[in-house]
């Protein structure tokens, strides 16, 4: 192995690294600013894949991408024709644009959108296709004008482009964390909420106070609460219980 | 209902079967759709060095029949990275240890690859290196199982860059056990419990047919 592929891990491995602690859109938008432009990319595009009932720009993740084109490809609704998003879907490799097959002879979209992208300075552009669990389909599409784009440089950008996307996905559709309480607990907190006390509670659900206790006492622990008072306090703040 | 049933030596009598089914699979899934020509035998079944009394196989059971699978392999011994992959790890020496096994041969059979099938085998994988107090499990990937992997709340580091193998990118990686990622998986699982069978042997079936892949 050459020691510039070696160079290029070490920055592919540094880069997941530091996007492992980017908290927003933007932090992740200028840390693919500052790395991807190692290989010459001036802009990129994450996106949900459009079904036929909808709307690309409802499903863009996040952008650096020119706005005159942005602009002319959402309202033209450029991505039912695009070979780039076409392709996208029936791969799970990534792909050069330019490998992207369309025919300019019958296919006049097809070519007005190359050219109107080249046109917007990205003569180049590679993309990568997400295909995920519960059909999640996306791409991360990137461009510019003269890629630097070889054997070496191509494995590096595959890699940090899926964990790019896969921050962003994180950061952007963040999974609702799972209730820490037993359905037990939250009852218990529910009436605490109510005014009611543990002896209260336990005549209500049939249960001894101490069984009650026992249950406010295990909500105190999971929520880092001092008291009841507090951990009704906490349940209700993060919607872990409602009244 | 879909069970993950565990298989090591010392349970692999009561589930000859199962095994055999697993193997004609294999050979069916890698050779005869991926064409992986190299593992190609005649009598129709994937068996390699590292089927042996030292790995573990966790197999998707449905009505009695396999539907998918993995082995786990210790990396205290010659498995598959050090042997065949060590070139896909770079920057770094091949990841071994006691708490670290080696994930291999992954499939599910062609008509359950729409549903949650990989889902629950994936949470029975993590509950069963937890229990087993296992902290990592290194494996070489296509890479579009990245996000799929990461969608389903795991923890994946890279060991190397991508490189082509029998024309795919593939990665080697490692992924990371945790309770965290247990529970992640397993609700989009649809699982409120373990899915994972620890049995000395496969459960009776008097109408067990074989199965036949679509």
């Amino acid at each position: 192995m050459s020691g510039r592929s070696l160079d290029h891990t070490v920055q592919v491995f540094e880069f997941i690294e530091e996007s492992d602690s980017l908290a927003s859109p933007q932090a992740i938008i200028d840390a693919m600013e500052r790395s991807f432009a190692q290989f010459r990319f001036e802009n990129f595009i994450m996106t949900g894949l459009p079904h036929p009932e909808q709307k690309i720009e409802s499903l863009v993740l996040l952008k650096k991408w020119p706005l005159g084109w942005y602009e002319r490809y959402t309202r033209n609704s450029y991505d039912r024709h695009d070979p780039v998003i076409r392709l996208c879907q029936r791969t799970v490799q990534p792909f050069e644009w330019s490998e992207a097959p369309f025919d300019p002879e019958i296919d006049s979209k097809g070519k007005e959108i190359m050219q109107g992208a080249a046109d917007f300075g990205m003569r180049q552009g590679c993309c990568l296709p997400i295909h995920g669990l519960n059909g999640f389909e996306a791409c991360l599409s990137m461009g510019g004008a003269d890629l630097d784009l070889t054997p070496q440089t191509k494995p590096a950008i595959h890699l940090m482009a899926m964990y790019a996307f896969e921050r962003a996905r994180l950061v952007l559709a963040p999974s609702p964390r799972p209730n820490p309480l037993t359905a037990r607990e939250r009852e218990a907190l529910r009436w605490a909420a109510l005014g009611k006390s543990a002896a209260d509670t336990g005549e209500i659900l049939g249960v001894t106070e101490r069984t009650i206790t026992a249950h406010i006492g295990s909500a105190c622990l999971k929520l880092s609460a001092a008291n009841k008072t507090h951990a009704v306090a906490r349940a209700l703040q993060h919607r872990l219980i409602e009244i | 209902m879909t069970s993950i049933h565990v298989i090591t030596d010392e349970n692999k009598a009561g589930y000859e079967a199962i095994l055999d089914d697993c193997f004609r699979l294999r050979h069916e899934v890698f050779v005869g759709e991926r064409g992986w020509r190299d593992l190609e035998r005649p009598d129709g079944r994937d068996v390699d060095a590292y089927d042996n009394d030292q790995a573990t196989y966790l197999v998707a059971l449905d009505d009695g029949r396999v539907i998918g699978g993995l082995r786990l392999y210790p990396t205290l011994l010659p498995h598959m990275i050090s042997e065949s992959f060590a070139h896909l790890v770079k920057g770094r020496d091949v990841l071994s240890g006691s708490t670290i096994l080696e994930c291999t041969r992954y499939f599910i059979v062609r008509e359950r690859r729409m549903g949650r099938t990989d889902c629950r085998l994936l949470a029975a994988f993590q509950q069963f290196c937890l229990e087993e107090g296992v902290t990592e499990v290194t494996a070489v990937v296509e890479m579009w199982w990245l996000p799929r992997w990461q969608q389903a709340g795991f923890k994946v580091r890279p060991l190397g860059l991508p490189t082509m193998i029998e024309g795919q990118h593939c990665i080697a990686a490692a992924i990371q056990i945790s309770e965290d990622s247990l529970r992640h998986v397993s609700r989009l699982a649809g699982l409120r419990g373990s899915c994972l069978v620890r049995a000395t042997a496969a459960p009776a079936l008097a109408d067990r047919v074989p199965h036949v892949a679509a």
